[in-house]
């Protein structure tokens, strides 16, 4: 099924491009290059024959490519769709049906154009450009068809118009080396006339590839932002790494097209002007091929899920820490990186021309970058593991948390100790000591890290959990861990507002005036008030915080108020704030108190959940609403970045 | 200059962190809440997703610990939310319940999963 999807797909895109192509070749290259001379008769009728085939593919491949989707969706066989209407649902009744009636209409109508040209036998003008016009539409409503209809907002926008653009340019240039590859071939039957009408199309034609090809590069990047965003997603996984291939297969081309325009297209004034109709000719063909072969990957990219949506298995023993470099090395780092860009620019040019000198001095520069950019980077390069970049398949929740919790006592606590020092009665006769979990130096490590070390041990004495804990067990003691680390870092925190975001309070489900929500829903809209109370509660300060309720919400600082250690709701008086939820989150929030705390312990929460400030009942004592709300509006701005991992130096 | 440095800084920091993207439906959230606990037996389910859904070809089921269907048999796309499923529910006495959605997002991805949640214990 998949299979026969990449295949639809891939003929369908080369098709739709193909016909974009020869319009804008007959339009915008052959037509003013050629103006009525012998060789223009005769090329557009084969354009036009090209045009044809291309229209009649792009026809079967549609209808392909709408009963495999249809078939995708209704989960039927591909032979089924048609009989249970299936394929006419997709066609009524979704948003790339709608896309598909769309396209057939612009198919007609392409088709009354190419037969009005065909009747006319030369370079039409208004016609040809209104077939233009279609094909262009032809194509671009492909975007709508591909992962960028999916976004919302304004970054649906960006994503759809880089999707449009990066379309339309791969049209015009892949889609027109056909034809310029028919008119070379022409051109090579018909001496005199044909080479200087040859030389004037290969001109336009390398300035329309200049700029398409500056087109495809900038949507490209905005592309691979969205569907890969990251360095392990693009070299971690299957999209990543495919997306790799496609930008080699690209840079391929390009220096082709390069030693046309440098090399090639100046000789066409000398004497050996055959000899480079000749390669100019082969190099189109060979640039189709590779045009092709990036036309399939784009097939495959678009049944595979992006790469930000799988699990990127990192392939180096290590990565780079980019908090853990100073001002100053990024600075050298960044110029160092522009210079081997520069470098590498600079040696396809010349590779491309033939410039023996410059080729050789932009490979000393290329060495150079390296060898100078890798120095500053070194000491923000830090062990990495396969798992290093994976996302926790458990969420971090009070449930996964309450599992770690029971997972570690039987699994880890004999080493490790009961409240994670390193301390557990099987410590002493060790050869090394256990880890201490409750050190900042945890979150050093990438959840992946420590899911790698779980699985599969750490050093010669711990052993792995692989065989023995399910990959969610696995998770769940991780999370565990963290959780209990960030307690014990955020019961190291004070009044003043904290730039480090490593004490993240796991998601939980509560309960408040009858109405289910969660803390990860409360968080969405900002930073929020946590208030953990014990049995010995200040009441005075609860009915405070509720007399101050409307101002602090008004100062984007929801209060969710939580009894826990024993603490009895009813004893308050209950204001609204003061949520009711099951042993296993209050067991979980314990973490997040001491007893020493006093009665109360409040937490103001990032975005993320991090703890960014902390007071308590007994030290410091706590805040006026006036301190709450001006903190509320420091710990705003932490929102968007994700948890860092600091430690190492950050 | 210190502002096209932390500019730069961004940039390059976010290379090693995640963009915002989706491109498959997922579940973003739900009411009730995945493995939550509600005292009270809901009369309808609501799923939120990450992308803008095909009404025709999204669907979501119910089922007690029995494996017998509870829902209604009406999953359909909100009126005022593309990307919301809603599932009415018969009467459900105290249990563990699973729901198991199906969904195909509107770029023709076929996404689904299963969750649980626990009706008054
Ligand atoms: C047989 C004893 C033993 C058991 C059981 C054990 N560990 Fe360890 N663990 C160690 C030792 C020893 C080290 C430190 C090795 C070193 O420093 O070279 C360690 C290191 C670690 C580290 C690395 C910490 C860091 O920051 O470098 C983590 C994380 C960890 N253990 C988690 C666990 C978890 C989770 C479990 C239970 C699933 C567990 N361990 C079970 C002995 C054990």
């Amino acid at each position: 099924m998949d299979a026969f999807i990449v295949a639809i797909r891939t003929l369908h895109f080369a098709a739709c491009a193909s016909l974009a192509g020869v319009g804008a070749f007959e339009c915008l290259i052959a037509d003013p290059a050629l103006d009525g001379s012998a060789t223009a008769a005769d090329l557009s009728r084969r354009l036009n024959s090209l045009a044809w085939i291309s229209l009649a593919l792009a026809v079967i491949s549609g209808l392909g490519w709408l009963a495999g989707v249809a078939a995708d969706m209704s989960g039927q066989s591909l032979g089924g769709v048609f009989g249970s209407g299936a394929v006419g649902t997709a066609l009524m009744h979704t948003r790339i049906g709608e896309d598909w009636r769309l396209r057939s209409a612009l198919v007609v109508l392409l088709a009354l154009c190419l037969a009005w040209n065909r009747r006319r036998g030369r370079f039409a003008g208004d016609v040809a450009w209104i077939g233009l016009a279609l094909s262009v539409l032809l194509l671009a409503s492909l975007a709508w068809a591909g992962h960028g209809a999916a976004d919302e907002g304004t970054d649906g926008t960006i994503h759809l118009v880089a999707d449009l653009l990066h379309l339309l340019a791969a049209g015009a240039w892949l889609g027109g080396l056909a034809p310029l590859a028919l008119l070379l071939t022409a051109a090579r039957r018909d001496s005199a006339s044909g080479m200087t009408a040859a030389a004037a199309t290969t001109r336009r034609f390398s300035l329309l590839a200049v700029v398409s090809v500056g087109v495809l590069l900038a949507s490209g990047i905005v592309n691979t932002w969205y569907l890969a965003g990251n360095v392990p997603a693009l070299i971690g996984t299957l999209y990543g790494r495919l997306l790799l291939l496609k930008i080699a297969l690209f840079l391929a081309m390009l220096t082709i097209a390069a030693v046309n325009r440098l090399r090639l297209t100046p000789r066409f004034d000398g004497t050996d002007a055959h000899a480079a109709l000749a390669r100019l000719r082969r190099n189109a063909l060979i640039e189709s091929g590779l045009g092709l072969g990036i036309l399939a990957i784009v097939g495959v990219l678009g049944v595979l899920p992006p790469g930000l949506h799988t699990e990127p298995i990192w392939p180096l023993p290590f990565r780079l820490v980019v908090s853990a470099l100073s001002t100053g090395a990024l600075v050298m780092l960044l110029i160092f990186a522009i210079g081997f860009c520069v470098c590498g620019a600079v040696a396809v040019a010349a590779f491309a021309a033939g410039w023996k000198r410059p080729l050789g001095a932009a490979f000393i520069g290329l060495i150079v970058c390296v060898a100078f950019g890798g120095a500053p980077a070194m000491p923000a390069l830090v062990a990495a593991y396969p798992t290093t970049f994976f996302a926790p398949s458990a969420p971090y929740n009070a449930s996964a948390v309450d599992r770690g919790a029971v997972i570690y006592a039987q699994n880890c606590a004999a080493c490790h100790g009961a409240d994670g020092r390193g301390d557990g009665p099987a410590a002493a006769g060790l050869p090394t000591k256990p880890a201490n979990l409750v050190q900042p130096h945890l979150f050093a490590h990438t959840p992946g890290d420590l899911f790698w070390w779980v699985s599969h041990g750490y050093g010669s004495v711990m052993p792995g959990f692989d065989g023995v804990l399910t990959p969610t067990d696995r998770w769940s003691v991780i999370h565990f861990i963290r959780a209990r680390a960030a307690g014990v870092i955020a019961s190291g925190m004070g009044p003043a507002v904290s730039t480090i975001a490593a004490a993240q309070v796991p998601d939980f489900a509560f309960e408040s005036g009858g109405v289910q929500d969660t803390l990860s829903q409360v968080l969405a809209e900002g930073p929020a008030l946590l208030v953990l109370f014990g049995a010995d509660a200040p009441i005075a300060r609860l009915q405070q915080l509720g007399a101050a309720q409307l101002k602090l919400i008004a100062a984007g600082l929801p209060v969710v108020a939580i009894g826990v250690n024993g603490a009895s709701q009813g004893a308050v008086t209950n204001p609204p704030y003061v949520v009711g939820l099951s042993a296993k989150v209050a067991a979980m929030l314990s973490l997040f108190r001491n007893d020493s705390d006093g009665g109360e312990t409040e937490l103001m929460l990032d975005r993320n959940g991090n703890v960014r400030v902390r007071w308590t009942a007994s030290g410091g004592g706590l805040a006026t609403p006036e301190t709450l709300a001006a903190d509320a509006l420091t710990v705003a701005r932490f929102s968007g970045a994700a948890p860092n991992h600091a430690g190492h130096g950050g | 200059m210190t502002r096209h440095l932390a500019i730069a800084m961004a940039f390059a920091a976010s290379l090693f962190t995640a963009a915002p993207a989706h491109a498959h439906a997922f579940l973003d959230h739900a009411n009730p809440a995945v493995g939550s606990t509600v005292p009270a037996a809901p009369a309808d389910i609501a799923l939120w997703f990450t992308e803008h859904i095909e009404p025709a070809f999204s669907t979501a089921t119910v089922t007690n610990a029995a494996g017998e269907r509870v829902d209604r048999g009406d999953a359909h796309v909100a009126a005022d939310n593309p990307a919301e499923l809603q599932l009415g529910l018969k009467p459900l006495p105290p249990g563990t319940y699973t729901v198991h959605w199906h969904v195909v997002s509107v770029d023709t991805h076929t996404t689904e999963g299963t969750f649980s949640f626990d009706v008054g214990r």
